[in-house]
């Protein structure tokens, strides 16, 4: 075995030296590097050149280099070029593809995962990443007082996933019941390395959750990924340069990355990021929807491209509190109302939003699915076009009415009055509260509309439920189920009516059934369609009133190829590399 | 003297408690906590929140919270930051110097710079020099330090001259010593006529006012009627009155030395304390704010007590025994 994966590394080693040579001669043999007998094929339209340095910006500092505990990008950004994870999705595809994992098997009740780990793969110190390694991560995970979010999806109607080390490598998983999102959920674990991290979490939660804190010298921290950090400056930047040992390689079976190193600069805020940008200091920049066509016109001075990038995961909402701890009755009893929401729903001007909010650089939005998310999203669910005379029509069976004055009364003959909150510094929240407001008012409805501070938000919408509308949005994920902390009505996060005891409608007694259904259906079409009509019920019943799905518009300097528009990134970091010497 | 130092120095104690207490409540008193952000994260359980409130201690009575944190900071711990899980002690020593060393050298350009034309236009007051020093300083004063900042980059964006903001460029590790020092440099430029240009202004005025009622003074006359050479009058006897004032000012400014500029440093994107604070601050991130906070107190306490003494040096007239 060894033998044989030296002789294909020289004829990997021969044909990097031969650049003439058509990649289907790389392709009829098995390509093997002399420690990794089958590195993972990266497949990419070019192959490249070796050396030079990406630069990208952010805007915030890491704030661990403990991928366990880290939960915002600015912490899993700079980890990601630092640890692999078991298996991976697919840029282009959104399918799950082995990775660390060079495959899997599932029994046949869909209960028993068996993950078989690619040999050869080494930390960065040259100890190899074996199943201790994964089950170490696990422990450490499920220690209680670990700061991570990673036992909240490994965690299965009430009972946390079993798993064991069957040899060295392979790693044995099982649940009570089949799980839908399994393979998302467990192929996402990037084991960490059990010689490094053990001492730690011997001494506890609380000195593991300290551990590779980001005063750690970067030598330190040892993973497995494609880059190595090299240097750390708290304010400025973070160093990486090329892991020499990656065991990914590309049609050719050269050892990837092609990149020499990356620099992350940490600058203040967005528009320093773009100043940067348009100043050829970095190498790619996520412009905002409204920028798009300004950057257009620089394309060809700035020596860039701005792609028409796919729409984002996550969305903006408007919604009411329907929550009797929260709200008192007359206003309650409008909120609970579907006709009430429906109408209010009718009454946002969706394309005014993306003409004047998001500069055209958006789609209208109707529900709690993203058609980022190209697997579940369903398009056929109820819509509501701007129509201010429809929304009065529904208004008038739900019993209101207008006076003389013009304002809109209940049956009661209380006037429709009501404050909508946001965070306030989100420019484009504020800009959509304004256009809702003045819909509304031509309503009738007196509506205040007041942004205030993020945590004071937050605290009333879990913790006094002391709000009466609010915009507000969340981020979204591939797989629908990582929502069910919103969706289901027992849910923190279900945040009109947070931990309902039993649900208190039918429709979400009806989400609540799909949800848990869906979680131990393994067949991903089922699961679809079960989405499908989760989809269709809150755009039914408003419980949310979505804006619209605003688009990313990425753009990346000329000098950078083997990147593409996709659904998921624009370019695997492995495989991007610089056409002209550059840096 | 030194009884004077010794008991300035004792003040402070009954003053950082009374600083500590009031911020500590007032920051836990107002709405929302640290943990806000988590709790709208779709994946984050109650449960996790629940348990890190604990792991911080944020679930026991304010009293006690206070309580621990005063024993540990009079033993000099800080403790750790909720954010970054480091002891604030690193956190903020990371980026002191960087603060620092920005600091020391706005204030010694405008000092530099402010002082010298101080004196020159309070000698030819209403001069068209005077005026035109006037004019500038004025634009100078009403001119927010953001601004100024921002205008700059965009200088530096349409000229290449200078870096956009940051401390170092990326090739800043690589480099030897020397060439380390003029990557400092080079950044520096843009700040410091941010805040030496516009942020001496007011000094330059101060100066200018100060020196020109000096000058008024009926022993001034009486100096140049004996016939002292003009340098003499006002280098040794003028301004040597005319300084108090703004010796005041120096020791006050002393107290910024660490935080003085955080909203140019939040703007230029230098890596000093400034933007870790603010942070902080708008997260809640308690133990840094209320480390910080003691810092400051400190160094303007220290600030004061530096210039009162330069006073008593500068003065003779002023005692404190």
């Amino acid at each position: 075995m060894g033998q044989a994966g030296a002789r294909l590394a020289v004829i990997g080693v021969l044909i990097a030296a031969v650049p003439a040579a058509g990649p289907a001669v790389a392709q009829t043999g098995r390509l093997a590097l002399p420690d990794v007998p089958n590195p993972k094929v990266v497949e990419a339209s070019d192959v490249g050149r070796f050396g030079g340095t990406f630069v990208v910006s952010s805007i915030s500092d890491p704030r661990t280099f403990n991928l366990l505990v880290a939960q915002e990008t600015s912490s899993t950004a700079p980890l990601g070029y630092l640890f692999d994870s078991l298996a991976e999705t697919n840029r282009v595809t959104l399918d799950v593809e082995p990775n660390l994992a060079e495959s899997w098997t599932v029994s046949r009740d869909g209960r028993t995962w068996v993950f078989r780990l690619r040999r050869g793969v080494q930390w960065f110190d040259g100890r190899p990443v074996t199943a201790d390694d994964v089950v170490f991560t696990l422990d450490a995970a499920f220690t209680p007082g670990v700061q991570s979010s990673l036992p909240d999806v490994l965690t299965i109607a009430g009972k946390k996933i079993g798993y064991r080390k069957v040899d060295d490598y392979t790693v044995e998983f099982r649940t009570d019941q089949p799980f839908g999102p399994f393979l998302r959920t467990v192929g996402g674990i990037a084991p960490l390395p059990r010689h490094r991290l053990e001492a730690a979490l011997r001494q506890g939660a609380t000195e593991f959750n300290r551990a590779w804190g980001i005063n750690t010298p970067p030598r330190d921290l040892i993973g497995n990924g494609p880059f190595v950090m090299h240097s750390y400056a708290p304010g400025q930047r973070i160093t990486f340069v090329r892991n020499a040992r990656y065991w990914k390689v590309d049609r050719q079976g050269q050892r990837l990355p092609y990149l020499a190193r990356i620099v992350i600069e940490i600058v203040p805020n967005v528009d320093a990021s773009r100043l940067k940008f348009l100043a050829k200091e970095t190498d790619s920049y996520s412009a905002r929807p409204r920028e798009y066509a300004e950057l257009r016109g620089m394309q060809q001075a700035g020596n860039f491209t701005i792609f028409d990038g796919p729409p984002t995961f996550g969305g903006d909402f408007l919604m009411f509190n329907q929550n009797p701890a929260g709200v008192r009755p007359p206003k309650l009893a409008w909120f609970q109302n579907v006709r009430f929401r429906q109408a209010v729903s009718h009454a946002v001007d969706r394309d005014t939003i993306v003409r004047q909010v998001y500069a055209g650089r958006a789609t209208p939005r109707y529900g709690p699915e993203s058609p980022a998310n190209k697997f579940f999203y369903n398009p056929n669910v109820r819509q509501y076009p701007y129509d201010l005379a429809r929304s009065e029509a529904l208004l008038r069976e739900a019993g209101f009415a207008r006076g003389a004055d013009g304002l809109l009364r209940d049956a009661q003959g209380n006037v429709v009055e009501f404050t909508i909150a946001t965070n306030a510094g989100n420019a484009d929240r504020e800009a959509i509260g304004n256009l809702i407001r003045q819909d509304l008012a031509r309503l009738g409805m007196r509506v205040t509309f007041a942004p205030e501070a993020f945590n004071t938000l937050v605290g009333k919408l879990v913790g006094t439920f002391n709000w009466e509308a609010m915009i507000l949005g969340l981020t979204g994920t591939i797989d629908p189920h990582n929502g069910q902390n919103v969706w289901k009505s027992s849910g923190s996060l279900h945040a009109w009516w947070p931990k309902q005891e039993r649900p208190a409608t039918d429709w979400e007694a009806e989400i609540d059934r799909i949800f848990d259904q869906a979680a131990t259906t393994v067949d991903q079409n089922k699961r679809r369609q079960l989405y499908h009509r989760f989809q269709e019920i809150v755009a039914e019943y408003v419980p949310l009133i979505y804006f619209a799905t605003p688009l990313t518009q990425p753009a990346f300097r000329n000098t950078l190829a083997n990147f593409s528009p996709a659904p998921g990134a624009f370019y695997d970091i492995e495989t991007i590399y610089y056409r002209t010497p550059y840096r | 003297m030194l009884q004077y130092i010794v008991r300035r120095l004792l003040q402070l104690i009954p003053m950082l408690l009374g600083i500590t207490v009031i911020s500590f409540v007032i920051i836990q008193l107002s709405p929302g906590d640290f943990l806000a952000e988590m709790r709208l994260n779709p994946i984050v359980s109650q449960q996790t929140v629940d348990q890190m409130r604990r792991n911080f201690g944020l679930d026991q009575p304010l009293y006690v919270q206070y309580l621990k944190w005063l024993w540990n900071a009079v033993r000099l711990e800080f403790g750790y930051s909720f954010a970054f899980q480091v002891p604030v002690t690193w956190l903020i020593g990371s980026r002191l110097l960087n603060s620092v060393l920005l600091n020391v050298a706005l204030f010694a350009a405008a000092w530099a710079v402010a002082i010298p034309l101080g004196i020159f236009g309070a000698r030819r007051q209403y001069s068209l020099a005077d005026n035109t020093l006037s004019f500038v300083a004025y634009v100078g004063i009403s001119t927010p330090v953001f601004f100024s900042g921002l205008f700059l980059l965009y200088i530096a964006f349409r000229t290449g001259w200078f870096p956009i903001g940051g401390m170092t460029s990326i090739d800043y590790e690589f480099l030897p010593w020397t060439g380390k020092v003029l990557d400092v440099a080079h950044h520096m430029v843009l700040p410091v006529i941010a805040y030496g240009v516009f942020g001496g202004a007011g000094l330059m005025r101060q100066m200018r006012a100060s020196l020109l009622e000096v000058l008024r003074q009926d022993y001034v006359r009486t100096a140049r009627a004996k016939g002292l050479a003009e340098r003499v009058v006002i280098n040794k006897h003028a301004v040597r009155n005319a300084i108090n004032p703004l010796i005041t000012i120096f020791g006050y400014s002393l107290g910024g030395l660490l935080g003085g500029s955080a909203i140019l440093e939040i703007v230029m994107g230098w890596p000093g304390i400034g933007k870790l604070l603010l942070e902080a601050t708008v997260q809640k991130d308690l133990y840094v704010v209320m480390a910080a906070l003691v810092i400051g107190s400190v160094t303007l306490v220290v600030g004061n007590l530096i210039a009162d003494i330069l006073l008593a040096l500068s003065d003779p007239r002023i005692r404190y025994d």
